[in-house]
């Protein structure tokens, strides 16, 4: 099952994805998507940046590929990378 | 109410610069999240699905305008202009940043206000009835009690490191507005037959994965020794509650092990080698200050049925609907109690924006209202309003649409903030809230329906008090898909009863219609004005399961 | 580092585990291992250290506990608040007047608590300055409750206060 690394930034508490060429970004359309043999890996590799203040609570979470687009399996991941749903003028989906 | 003396005032703003050193040292990499976590639980920040959320303590539920206002203030300044009200009277704001919240606790700390131990495995925010002080059948305004606790537990220590969190709740009547037979310590006050003021204190009730209703380890608590008493109930449990697993690490679970019996026991124990040393008495004279800070306003001598409010009322049907719902007995006669509804229809439950928290301490000014009291079905009430204000009150209301006319009735719901915010939930919980409030917005069916308690929660925890609604709403996580299961004929009421699990759960489009069923359920067996609360009880759930599940 | 009243301070106890042999001097031994031994160990008449388990109650140690010139509290997690009682026990119903020890997993932010509760040695990492622990022992002025440590409550100051005739 292909999988994403998140955490949430320290200082900010944003919600952030792991794209290896990138960094930490905002959307989860600009998330790397990581096969099972790299996902473990990856997950440990967030530890530096846990180390260095830059985010929390890194984990990673399923997602499926649906036409290109990155679909978290879970409700939970999909609110979290969109913002509250019954307030549309807040989180993510509001920039 | 209360007032911060020099002492008081020392202790939150020096609480607000010890965050302030904690964040710094978080910050720079001296404290690791592992470590800085207890301590920002204990300053009410956590980290939630899309942010920081920051608990703001609103002890016993009571507030004056000048702190409603700085609510609102901080909410516009570090948060997104609104906040939410919770099922323990205190203020959620759910989009902290980390470095803001000293300086927001400072501000706080300015009108005698603080987020302490508002999370944390420590004695939370005491929660006392909203109708405190205004309640004709009270004994005494609980929140003195309240204040005297608050007092005694904020940085208690022996007790900031309990197995898990301690929620203590007081009643100041026979009748529980305060959720008593659900917490961790309830304490009612009562008489005793030589007219002596004294405590009932129950303990071992809570909601959450394993709900219980509190059993009665003291029968009579003389005031002078209530200290004492609540000090030996937290002894044994910082000694005996389980520490190995956090989903049996609540006072509750420690008396269903033990059982009623061993725990008074140790309980009287302890209580007995407290007093020995007599520390912690508390004498008449402590009582005596505290209870001045919550000595009623001037109340004028009026007369009951104030004509201009009944003029009104035959004049205008939508006021005479809000008051008949709204509008409570006070004990002054030409008083009443006045409930704000914060379960506008359509919109999230509890929650209130600055510009609204504004005009509503304008209101309070306008009609000489000191405080605005936070009740646990997240409502606010204004305790000490004159009938003959009440008019004025509600087109005020009304031009903040605030004057939803639903206190009690199936739309006035409870809901936790749910998936939408919480990184515990499992399943949304306001969208629920939302959709069946606008199925029963009709007033008329809202009316005839009565008293009809739907409490809402996102997850086990059941923030939303899901175990005592007369209608329970349980969100879980089925196979990745939002299902919500149905419980019926809890109470949290004196009548205390735990919700019983009606059958298999419904997804989201599938909810609210079982939730009409239900309810249509109950308006065809009812007798005559029986509640929905009475009628389940009559009947039991067998007539409820056929119409869900016979097919 | 062992630091008590707020300054770094020699160690002279020598944890021993179970089973190791004691060597002269003042040693630290487990609760398990005091009961079993009990009367050999007291007949060494060198200053001696039991150390509890959190869970362990001081109870246990009662009738010995004037012989003891110290009492060490382990805790294993920050979470875990049972030394706050223990400790309360010891110097309260149980009357002990030698030293408290904390040493285990314990937060900076615990030792104005545990020092409230009758503890009066701390075993901290030694990238602890004397000055991070003074700080957290006097970051918050004034306390609300009674507790061992004797110290004026703000009932006592506000009663001070109004009692002050003016002058």
């Amino acid at each position: 099952m292909p999988q994403v690394l998140t955490a949430n930034r320290l200082v900010v508490g944003e919600v952030v994805y792991w794209n290896g060429a990138r960094g930490w970004v905002q959307r989860l359309q600009d998330a790397e998507v990581l096969a099972d043999s790299e996902a473990e890996s990856t997950l440990a590799g967030a530890a530096e940046w846990v180390q260095k203040r830059e985010v929390v609570a890194p984990y990673l979470f399923d997602v499926r590929l649906e036409h290109g687009v990155v679909v978290p399996v879970k409700v939970r991941e999909a609110i979290r990378a969109a913002g509250p749903t019954v307030r549309l003028d807040l989180g993510k989906q509001s920039v | 109410m209360y007032r911060y003396d020099e002492f008081d005032a020392r202790l939150v703003h020096e609480r607000a610069e010890q965050f302030r050193g904690q964040v710094a040292r978080r910050l720079a990499g001296e404290l690791t999240e592992d470590e800085f976590k207890p301590l920002r639980l204990m300053n009410g920040l956590y980290l939630q699905l899309h942010s920081y959320m920051l608990r703001i303590a609103i002890p016993y539920g009571t507030l004056n305008a000048r702190q409603l206002r700085k609510l609102a203030f901080i909410a516009r300044k570090f948060d997104r202009g609104y906040g939410h009200f919770t099922t323990r009277q205190n203020l959620q704001l759910h989009w902290a940043r980390l470095p803001d919240v000293p300086d927001m606790l400072l501000e706080l700390a300015e009108v005698e206000m603080h987020c302490l131990q508002t999370s944390g495995n420590c004695v939370r925010n005491i929660t006392a009835d909203p109708f405190a002080g205004a309640a004709a059948d009270e004994i005494e305004d609980p929140r003195i009690l309240s204040e005297i606790l608050r007092q005694w537990s904020t940085l208690h220590p022996e007790f900031s490191f309990l197995p898990r969190k301690f929620k203590i709740a007081v009643s100041g009547s026979s009748a529980d507005r305060a959720a008593i037979m659900v917490h961790d310590i309830g304490i009612e006050i009562l008489r005793s037959k030589t007219g002596e003021i004294g405590y009932r204190v129950f303990v071992g009730g809570g909601l959450g994965r394993t709900p219980f209703i509190g059993h009665e380890v003291g029968s009579f608590v003389p005031k002078g020794d209530i200290l004492a008493f609540l000090e030996a109930v937290m002894r044994v449990y910082n000694e005996s509650g389980r520490r190995d697993n956090i989903h049996k690490a609540r006072v509750k679970i420690l008396v269903h092990q033990i059982g009623i019996e061993e725990m008074r026991r140790r309980v009287e124990n302890e209580f007995a080698e407290i007093k020995k040393s007599g520390v912690l008495q508390l004498p008449q004279s402590e009582i005596t200050r505290i209870a001045a800070y919550f000595a009623p306003p001037d109340f004028a001598t009026l007369a009951s049925g104030d004509a201009a409010f009944e003029a009104a009322k035959r004049g205008n049907r939508d006021f005479a609907n809000w008051v008949k719902t709204n509008v409570h007995a006070h004990k002054m006669p030409g008083y009443a109690i006045a409930t704000v509804s914060l379960k506008t229809i359509g919109e999230t439950p509890g929650d209130c924006s600055s510009d609204e928290m504004d005009g509503l301490a304008d209101i309070m000014d306008a009609f000489g209202q000191a405080e605005i009291r936070v009740t646990h079905e997240q409502n606010l009430v204004l305790p000490h309003m004159r009938e003959a204000d009440l008019f004025a009150l509600w087109q005020r209301l009304e031009a903040l649409n605030l004057a939803t006319p639903n206190y009690g009735l199936v739309t006035d719901i409870i809901a936790c903030p749910g998936l939408d915010y919480c990184d515990l939930a499992n399943a949304r919980s306001i969208p629920i809230a939302t959709a069946i409030a606008k199925r029963f917005a009709d007033l008329e069916r809202q009316q005839d329906l009565g008293e009809l308690k739907i409490k809402i929660s996102g997850c086990i925890n059941a923030c939303g008090h899901h175990h005592v609604g007369h209608i329970g709403i349980l969100g879980v996580d089925r196979k990745g898909v939002e299902n919500y299961q149905i419980l019926l004929g809890g109470s949290g009421a004196e009548d205390a009863s735990l919700g019983e699990i009606l059958g298999p759960g419904f997804d989201r489009e599938g909810i609210v219609d079982a939730v009409e069923n239900v309810i249509d359920t109950y308006k065809n067996l009812r007798s005559d004005s029986e509640r929905f609360l009475d009628t389940y009880r009559r009947v039991g759930a067998q007539p409820f399961k056929e119409r869900l599940y016979a097919r | 580092m062992l630091v008590k009243a707020a300054s770094i301070v020699e160690d002279s106890f020598t944890p021993v585990a179970d089973g190791e042999h004691l060597p002269d001097g003042p040693v630290i031994v487990s609760l398990k291992r005091f009961l079993a031994e009990r009367d050999r160990i007291l007949a060494r008449e060198q200053p001696l250290g039991v150390r509890l388990e959190s869970g362990e109650s001081p109870q246990e140690l009662q009738p010995c506990l004037p012989k003891l010139a110290l009492v060490v509290l382990h805790i294993p997690a920050f979470r875990d608040g049972r030394a706050f009682s223990a400790a309360r026990l010891l110097r309260t119903r149980l009357g002990y007047g030698g030293e408290i020890r904390l040493t285990g997993h314990f937060l900076l932010d615990q030792i104005a608590f545990f020092t409230r509760v009758g503890v009066d040695a701390f075993d901290v990492a030694p990238n602890i300055s004397v000055a991070e622990i003074q700080t957290a022992l006097h970051e918050i002025s004034d306390v609300y409750q009674p507790s061992v440590d004797g110290r004026v409550t703000i009932r006592d100051l506000r009663a001070r206060r109004t009692a002050v005739p003016p002058s």
